[in-house]
């Protein structure tokens, strides 16, 4: 690791002065960027710690059940928050899927965005939950939507000295689902990530979101197959139909893990099989 | 009832309070003053040669203490490349700085000028005539150019049953180059017995297949570390985590030119070796020659990056194998012929290709074996080394001839075991072993005679065999007056073998397991001892551990004759005491008042001692049966059982031999399923676990273990290695349950979702 300056500010206008510096990194969990320092991918000469900056942890549900997440939130608490768990069920089991409860007792959900991985576990969550994800800086505030946040591998819109303080997930699903395709049970990464949302209006599928995450440059919306889906009473060809669209949609990359080729077939698989899981949620 | 009170009972280990308090001290917990932080420097081509080594710039940043290189080897042996570099990550140089961080920084401002050459990594390239030749050897007579195309040819393909590419694409290059000679062969191993033309032209049924199964990590979980250090009179300590530091005493010797006894080897506790922690010059003699150049101690401890690209993992190997039966279920011929991918020195384990004959009465076999030389580190011994990969060959071809016959697996092969006084093809006459028992007790155990399997499930089968190794050792064992038993040995503990050892003892001495205690010497006070692999510890020490309680035993007898002034014949050592056998004159004494006794006689203090080497061992034999399931859309598969048998002799401590069991289970289910180093155009691209995925407990169920006991005449009560076998059928056991269960063969390993879901696709051919 090389050496460095660290900082714990106690106000965000000082933690986005600092972080406004160039070749400055924030620490929230730490298990991204610590790992990067060790490995030399990471050589920040200044380290700004958020963890004393108030105001940036909890989840809080308000009464039209739209539900606030703190971006200093821990990973595990996201997993366990029953609020989520019944609201924004694919949320909570992409939180589930990240490293093990150790490392989800450290991990924060904001790290987990800002460090702006395709592969990430809680994107696809955050996706179809149609997430506002706000962002503060010494010159104000502004709110940016989810997938609109992202620009490339490692890549968003933040712009320097902008912190995320905040998720904000409006309008719960009624049902939804997260699946992630993986070698290993527990403590892998997602080959792909597969998220579904969906409201039932008497029969009609509304509101459907599908989220899918190690496909393409950021995570994306599969917004061909959610068309093809809204409107439409669920049958096996239209989950089908749906998951050949997502499919279609996407531009996975051939890598260590797997080809390409493969991703795309998992995205149709699997993409039918969250959507049958989150519609018998909504169902239920 | 057992005839025994303490060998044959679950006991706690004795190092179970020192591990799990965090007492116990690994290399990385050494720590003597002064002690300064070594680095190597690393190659970063897989192939190149090396036009300069320029120190100048890493020499000037301050906490710098020493830089080596070739140049500082006074043997000239090879520890550091000079003209060319093999592998991504051979060492270059080596840095000691007084923080790691400085000696990293360091390692980096050493500038390599390289001309970088074209790579080869794969087995079948190294050996084609166009590939790059590592060793340079193009006269007619270089030691690395073999005359095996004529081998390669007469093996007569299979076509329709044959699917992998990687014979197809040596064939076309034989087509290419008809009279060439090939290269990059680092070594060969044949064997023959019988006719397998004739066992072919008999057979009713011949499959042929070729078998890819990837080099892998031993993965222990403490990387190579070791401390030296050089005092002011020459004489070297190291500290060293290694399962041989007699091994590592002569490595070091031989490499420097060091006379033996100025070393000295300290073993610290082993955080796993698994056959991969025997190497000296990977950490410990740069170690030793940073302390000598800087008179302080040196640490050298590997990062689990340089574990992957500088370790000495397992070999992978290509292996043709065919095999002919009759349709009423004889195999009559094998053959089979095999590529070891032995990286860029010469050492895979070729010589266990032989494993492909399995414990079947084979009348015809036939095999040839080459090492190759690629682009990679070298390799070293994981676990019944070679055994896991030929008989994931030999197994699953096995299964393939069962269903083209019609013939239940288990029964075919119960039909074609070897029983005693057998012919072994190529290997004298078979001892007694229960081969038939144990795979009998697996099939029982796990229900295989009534089985059933819903949609997308299947049953696996697979037996793998071994023998433990012997090698020298020496123990001594001594009686204190309060009647405990103290033992001083050599040998590094593996798994519970200080255990195993400290049984025996109680059990000869007739004391309570609690009061012998087991201390281990460095190089320098201890006897001589073999090193702590080839499943040999429990055999070796365990046989010397006897010869030593029974030198005491002799001893004990002696002074309680001059005691209770009887003779020798009418005594009896029993619950701790010594006792007149005759009944009408009931006297004893105790093992403690004999001890303290024996401090003012002319025969002096009860120590015993045991010497051994050398006895035959027997084979042992794992069998194995899981149950799984395969998801079609995604292609992974699920572990839904999985029980393994052994025949261990005897079990010394059952619950350390099901954790032997389980462990090795458990490792041959990750290499079948998951475990891959892999390699893209420069080296490793997959040097941690993120990527090299070894498995957690959420991946199968419990291993259920079941213990068969068919003694070894020379074992310690009947003991034979129980370490080794475990994970030699389980490659096998997997991909056979993945063909029971969706009807796909795979026989290129591991067996990822992928290659499912590609291989339903072209419809249940192999993947």
């Amino acid at each position: 690791m090389k050496s460095f300056e660290f900082y714990e500010p106690t106000t965000l206008a000082e933690a986005s002065r600092l972080f406004a510096e160039a070749h400055a990194q924030l620490l929230a969990g730490g298990t991204d960027l610590v790992i990067g320092m060790k490995a030399l991918t990471e050589t920040p000469e200044s380290v700004i710690s958020l963890q004393k900056i108030p105001g940036l942890t909890g989840i809080t549900t308000e009464a039209d059940n739209s539900i606030s997440i703190g971006a200093m939130t821990k990973v595990r608490e996201v997993e366990v928050s029953g609020d989520i768990q019944q609201h924004h069920t694919a949320l909570a089991e992409g939180a589930s899927e990240i490293g093990s409860i150790q490392i989800r007792n450290l991990a924060t959900i904001g790290g987990n965005i800002a460090h702006a991985s395709p592969a990430a576990d809680t994107v696809a969550g955050l996706l179809v939950a149609d997430a506002q994800v706000d962002i503060a800086s010494a010159n104000g505030e502004r709110r940016v939507p989810i997938d609109e946040l992202f620009t490339g591998p490692g890549q968003t819109v933040l712009r320097p000295g902008e912190i995320i303080t905040r998720f904000r997930l409006p309008s719960p699903a009624s049902g939804s689902h997260y699946i992630k395709h993986k070698i290993r049970e527990v403590m892998d990464l997602a080959f792909i990530g597969v998220a579904a949302a969906v409201n039932l209006d008497n029969g009609t599928i509304t509101d459907a979101r599908i989220g899918l995450a190690a496909v393409a440059p950021t995570p994306i919306r599969a917004t061909e197959a959610e068309n093809l889906l809204n409107g439409n009473a669920p049958t096996p060809e239209l989950l089908e139909q749906a998951g050949e669209a997502a499919a279609a949609g996407c531009s996975p990359i051939s890598d260590l893990r797997c080809s390409a080729e493969h991703r795309r077939e998992m995205v149709d698989v699997l993409t039918r099989r969250t959507l049958q899981h989150a519609l018998e949620r909504a169902s239920a | 009832m057992s005839e025994y009170t303490v060998v044959g009972q679950t006991v706690a280990r004795v190092d179970a309070v020192e591990k799990v308090t965090g007492a116990a001290q690994y290399g990385a917990d050494v720590h003597p003053p002064g002690m300064l932080y070594g680095k190597i420097v690393r190659s970063k081509h897989a192939h190149a040669n090396i036009r300069s080594i320029d120190t100048s710039e890493a020499e000037k940043l301050p906490g710098v203490r020493a830089i080596i290189t070739q140049d500082d080897v006074p043997s000239g042996r090879r520890v550091f490349a000079t003209d060319k570099v093999l592998y991504l990550g051979e060492p270059l140089a080596a840095v000691a700085a007084t923080d790691p961080d400085i000696a990293e920084e360091a390692a980096e401002r050493i500038k390599i000028d390289y001309e970088v050459l074209p790579v080869v990594q794969d087995v079948i390239e190294a050996i084609k005539p166009s590939a790059p030749r590592l060793h340079g050897d193009d006269t007619k007579d270089g030691p690395n150019r073999r005359e095996i195309s004529g081998q390669i040819r007469k093996l007569s393909r299979d076509k329709e049953n044959d699917h992998s590419d990687e014979m197809s694409k040596l064939e076309a290059e034989l087509e290419a180059y008809p009279d060439e000679v090939y290269y990059n062969i680092s070594a060969e191993s044949h064997t023959e017995a019988g006719d397998v033309e004739k066992g072919f032209a008999e057979s009713d049924v011949v499959v042929e297949d070729t078998y890819v199964i990837p080099r892998v990590h031993q993965t222990y979980m403490e990387p190579h570390v070791s401390v030296a250090s050089a005092d002011s009179s020459g004489k070297i300590t190291v500290w060293a985590s290694t399962q041989g530091p007699f091994a590592i005493r002569s490595g070091i010797a031989g490499t420097l030119g060091i006379p033996l006894t100025q070393i000295n080897v300290i073993g610290t506790t082993m955080g796993g070796g698994f056959g991969g922690r025997f190497g000296v010059i990977i950490t410990h003699v740069p170690a030793v020659l940073l302390s000598q150049k800087t008179g302080r101690p040196v640490r050298v401890q590997m990062t689990r990056e340089e574990e992957f690209t500088d370790g000495r993992p397992a070999p992978g190997c290509v292996i043709k194998l065919k095999t002919g039966a009759t349709n009423d279920g004889r195999i009559l011929a094998r053959e089979a012929l095999a590529f070891w991918d032995s990286g860029s020195v010469s050492g895979a384990s070729i010589g266990s290709t032989i494993r492909v004959r399995g414990v079947y009465k084979i009348p015809n076999l036939k095999v040839d074996a080459y090492g190759v030389h690629t682009n990679k580190s070298g390799t070293a011994a994981y676990r019944a080394p070679g055994a896991p990969q030929a008989i994931f060959a030999g197994e699953s071809q096995l299964d393939e001839i069962a269903e083209r016959i019609g013939m239940d697996p288990v029964k075919f092969r119960l039909m074609n075991m070897r029983e005693e006084g057998d012919a072994v093809p190529a290997g004298g006459s078979e001892p007694k072993v229960g081969y038939k028992e144990t795979l009998e007790a697996v099939a029982d155990a796990a229900g295989w005679w009534d089985r059933e399997a819903d949609e997308n499930q299947g049953w696996g089968v697979a037996v793998g065999d071994w023998t433990n190794g012997c090698g020298p050792g020496g123990v001594y064992v001594s009686v204190h007056e309060d009647g405990s038993a103290r033992i001083f040995h050599g040998s590094m503990d593996i798994t519970g073998t200080d255990t195993a050892i400290s049984q025996i003892i109680a059990e000869i001495l007739t004391v309570p397991y609690e009061s012998v205690t087991i201390r281990r010497g460095d190089t320098d006070s201890a006897p001589y001892s073999t090193g702590s692999g080839g499943s040999v510890v429990t055999f070796t020490m365990g046989n010397t551990a006897k010869l030593a309680a029974e030198d005491a035993h002799q001893r004990i007898l002696e002074l309680a004759s001059e005691r209770l002034n009887t003779n020798v014949d009418d005594l009896e050592l029993r619950d701790g005491a010594v006792h007149i056998v005759s009944a009408e004159q009931p006297k004893s004494i105790s093992l403690g008042e004999l001890a303290a006794y024996s401090l003012s006689t002319t025969g002096g203090p009860i120590v015993g001692k045991g010497s051994f080497a050398r006895q035959a061992s027997t084979p042992a034999l794992a069998a194995q049966i899981a149950k799984v399931e395969v998801d079609p859309g995604t292609g992974r598969t699920r572990v839904l059982k999985l029980v393994a048998s052994q025949d261990v002799g005897f079990a010394i401590n059952p619950m350390a031999v099901e954790g032997q069991i389980e462990g090795g289970t458990v490792q041959g289910y990750a290499w079948a399923m998951m475990e891959e180093m892999q390699y893209g155009e420069e080296g490793n691209i997959n040097p941690g676990f993120v990527d090299y995925r070894v498995p957690t407990s959420a991946d199968l169920p419990t291993v259920e273990s079941v213990i068969v006991e068919v003694p070894a005449p020379n074992g310690p009560y009947g003991a034979k290695g129980v370490g080794e076998p475990p994970i030699t059928p389980t490659l096998a056991t997997m991909a056979n349950a993945v063909k029971d269960a969706i009807g796909i063969r795979v026989t290129e390993l591991p067996i990822k979702p992928e290659k499912v879901v590609d291989a339903l696709k072209s419809n249940g051919h192999g993947a």
